[in-house]
């Protein structure tokens, strides 16, 4: 029997694994039309009783319980089916745990075995149906029932909450542990589920059903909120075009002022300068003229709200006229090339009588070396004299350089 | 310590002065300062300084928008703030359409409110597709509040936009683009219309509610 059992349950997933793919279309899509591509496998699965029909000439629905354990494994958020019939788990529970008793009294072994179990199961699978129903009413609550798009479909999905909130509470009321204490007398195993497990779940339940009575209600009145504030608005708009002549009436010339309307004037008003007044011309020029004029920001815009505006012509040919600094040094690498010989750049600037200043000489003749084209400077030599600095090491001082052909 | 001290009192005179300017504290506008009036400690000390130049803090919004009003009323004050209750009331009518219309356009079930954020482009083009979005967009931009006198779609949101930052109702974060956020300065427009329709018994919801089943049928 038990590996019967085993046997069908293993085929049965095997059909699922088999056909995952219509069965996440069917559960996404709600329903599946008969024939077309697969329709070899929908037989299957309509045999299987995975897929069925609501009624004659309709399209094939997914299983309730297929659909459940999709839900539930994917925390599916359109689910909100909670089930809220604690009644009846508590019902399984006790009846379960008198036929342990029974079994255990006649000393029935395998029997009480088998009970206990099975008790367990229940227990501990209401518990988590419990937590379960908590959770999606959590869920719901964190993204503001967006799975709706307006205001009173949100205000009705709360009420649907809110309403399945106190449902699960009257249930857990039901809940007697003196009574299910009385059941489990002094059987250990029957206390530890009856009373310990249950207890401690269902306080936990307790409390966290209060939080989120007390998260739905917050988030009902803020619904509340906006959609009189549109109504506000629409009301007054309404208002005002079936009364033209209609003057808000003087709500401030009452002796106790409204707290709304008590707004004190600006005491701080932005200050400018009367540049009219003479007598402050004197000051003011002195202001001014330490005022130093960065302007770039405000010119930027100025330029950009007005619409300047500039034709695309060919940019005209000019030239930039040689710096007679460069054109010395160019001349003092024509005489190292004349001469052949290596020259030191100081004593080129005193034989020439050079008028600039020795260090610019130098910084020129550097960057005239560095400045030449690749193929250029490898027929030449740069060879800076000088010393490292006393103190700071790194640093190299250079008093002279020498220039010669490579 | 000491400079813990040091940045509190910092923090207070930007908020002190931020509220002596006739603005809104709201989280969005100013979180710090919101914050800060938030704890009850800084509130009593802003308190006390304003309380001696005939100022304190007020607050609207359950509480989640502050702003200075004044402490004992005179004939002056007295004749500065019904000035102001003009202002708003001449303002009511320009809001509410526009805030009803950026609703209707953008399709939202809620108005907006502090905190939301506002695409003026994704708004322009769904009132450029839609007539009847148009001709509300033009009507409410020839408002004296908003004074505008174009023709084009362009222009008349642009403007409005432009005034409902100046007048405080929205913010601009980044110049660049063009995201506005709602403020608390809204909500503060919630209550006052709330406080008109108790007061006067206009019962404006149930109006609302009666003519949407009127349409619904």
């Amino acid at each position: 029997m038990s590996s019967n059992l085993h046997q069908s349950g293993v085929t049965l997933l095997k059909l699922l694994g088999r056909h995952s793919e219509l069965i996440m279309d069917v559960y996404l899509s709600g329903s599946v039309a008969e024939g077309g591509d697969n329709a070899a496998a929908i037989d299957k699965l309509r045999k299987a009783e995975i897929l069925w029909r609501p009624k004659p000439g309709q399209d094939l629905r997914l299983k309730r319980s297929v659909r459940a354990l999709l839900e539930e494994t994917l925390s599916d958020e359109r689910n909100r089916q909670i089930d809220a019939n604690v009644g009846s788990g508590l019902a399984t529970i006790k009846t379960l745990a008198s036929h342990y008793k029974e079994a255990r009294h006649a000393v029935d072994y395998s029997a009480s075995e088998a009970y206990l179990a099975d008790l367990s199961e229940h227990v501990y699978s209401f518990a988590e149906g419990l937590r379960y129903s908590i959770r999606v009413l959590w869920s719901r609550i964190n993204n503001e029932f967006g799975y709706v798009g307006t205001i009173n479909a949100k205000i009705r999905e709360n009420e649907l909450a809110q309403s399945q909130v106190s449902e699960l509470l009257n249930g857990l009321e039901m809940f007697q542990f003196s009574e299910l204490g009385e059941l489990a007398g002094d059987i250990r195993e029957l206390r530890k589920l009856l009373v310990t497990t249950l207890q401690e779940t269902l306080s936990d339940c307790t409390q966290e059903l209060s939080v989120v009575q007390g998260r739905l209600l917050e988030l009902l009145g803020r619904f509340r909120q906006i959609q009189g504030r549109t109504r506000l608005l629409k009301g007054w708009l309404l208002y005002t075009d079936q009364h033209p002549d209609y003057q808000v009436a003087d709500h401030v010339s009452h002796k106790q002022l409204p707290v709304l309307f008590n707004r004190a004037e600006a005491l701080l008003a932005p200050a400018a300068v009367d540049v009219s007044n003479t007598g402050y011309e004197a000051e003011l020029l002195q202001l001014v003229a330490q005022v130093k004029a960065i302007s770039r920001v405000e010119r930027d815009t100025l330029v950009r709200e007005h619409d300047v505006a500039f034709a695309l012509v060919d940019a005209e040919d000019f030239e930039i006229a040689d710096n007679p600094l460069k054109l010395a040094v160019d001349d003092y690498f024509c005489a190292v090339i004349d001469s052949g010989l290596r020259q030191s750049a100081l004593q080129y600037h005193q034989q020439q009588t050079l008028e600039w200043d020795p260090e610019s000489w130098l910084y020129q003749v550097i960057c005239g070396y560095e400045g030449l084209p690749e193929e250029h400077r490898r027929y030449f030599e740069l060879e800076p004299i000088g010393e490292p600095h006393p103190t700071y090491s790194g640093n190299f001082i250079i008093r002279d350089v020498e220039l010669w052909l490579a | 310590m000491s400079t813990s001290t040091q940045t509190v009192l910092v923090g207070q005179g930007a908020l002190i002065e931020s509220l002596l300017r006739g603005e809104f504290i709201c989280r969005t506008s100013n979180e710090e300062a919101w914050r800060a009036l938030k704890s009850s400690t800084t509130r009593d000390s802003v308190e006390q300084y304003l309380n001696r130049i005939n100022r304190t803090v007020a607050s609207a919004g359950e509480g989640e928008v502050f702003f200075c009003g004044y402490l004992q009323l005179g004939d002056t004050e007295r004749k500065v703030i019904s000035s102001q209750f003009r202002d708003i009331c001449n303002a009511l009518i320009p809001l509410v359409e526009w805030l009803v219309l950026v609703q209707e356009a953008s399709g939202q079930d809620a108005p907006l409110c502090e905190g939301a954020a506002v695409r003026l482009s994704e708004l322009q083009m769904r009132i450029e597709d839609t007539p009847a979005f148009r001709e509300q967009l033009a009507k409410i931009s020839h408002y004296r509040l908003f004074g505008s006198s174009s023709t084009q779609v362009d222009a008349q949101i642009k403007l409005v936009f432009k005034r409902l930052v100046e007048l405080g109702y929205l913010l601009r974060p980044n110049v660049e683009k063009q995201i506005y956020i709602a403020t608390g300065k809204l909500d503060y427009l919630y209550e006052v219309i709330r406080f008109i329709d108790e007061t006067e018994g206009l019962s404006l919801e149930a109006q609302a509610e009666t003519a949407t089943q009127r349409d619904l049928i």
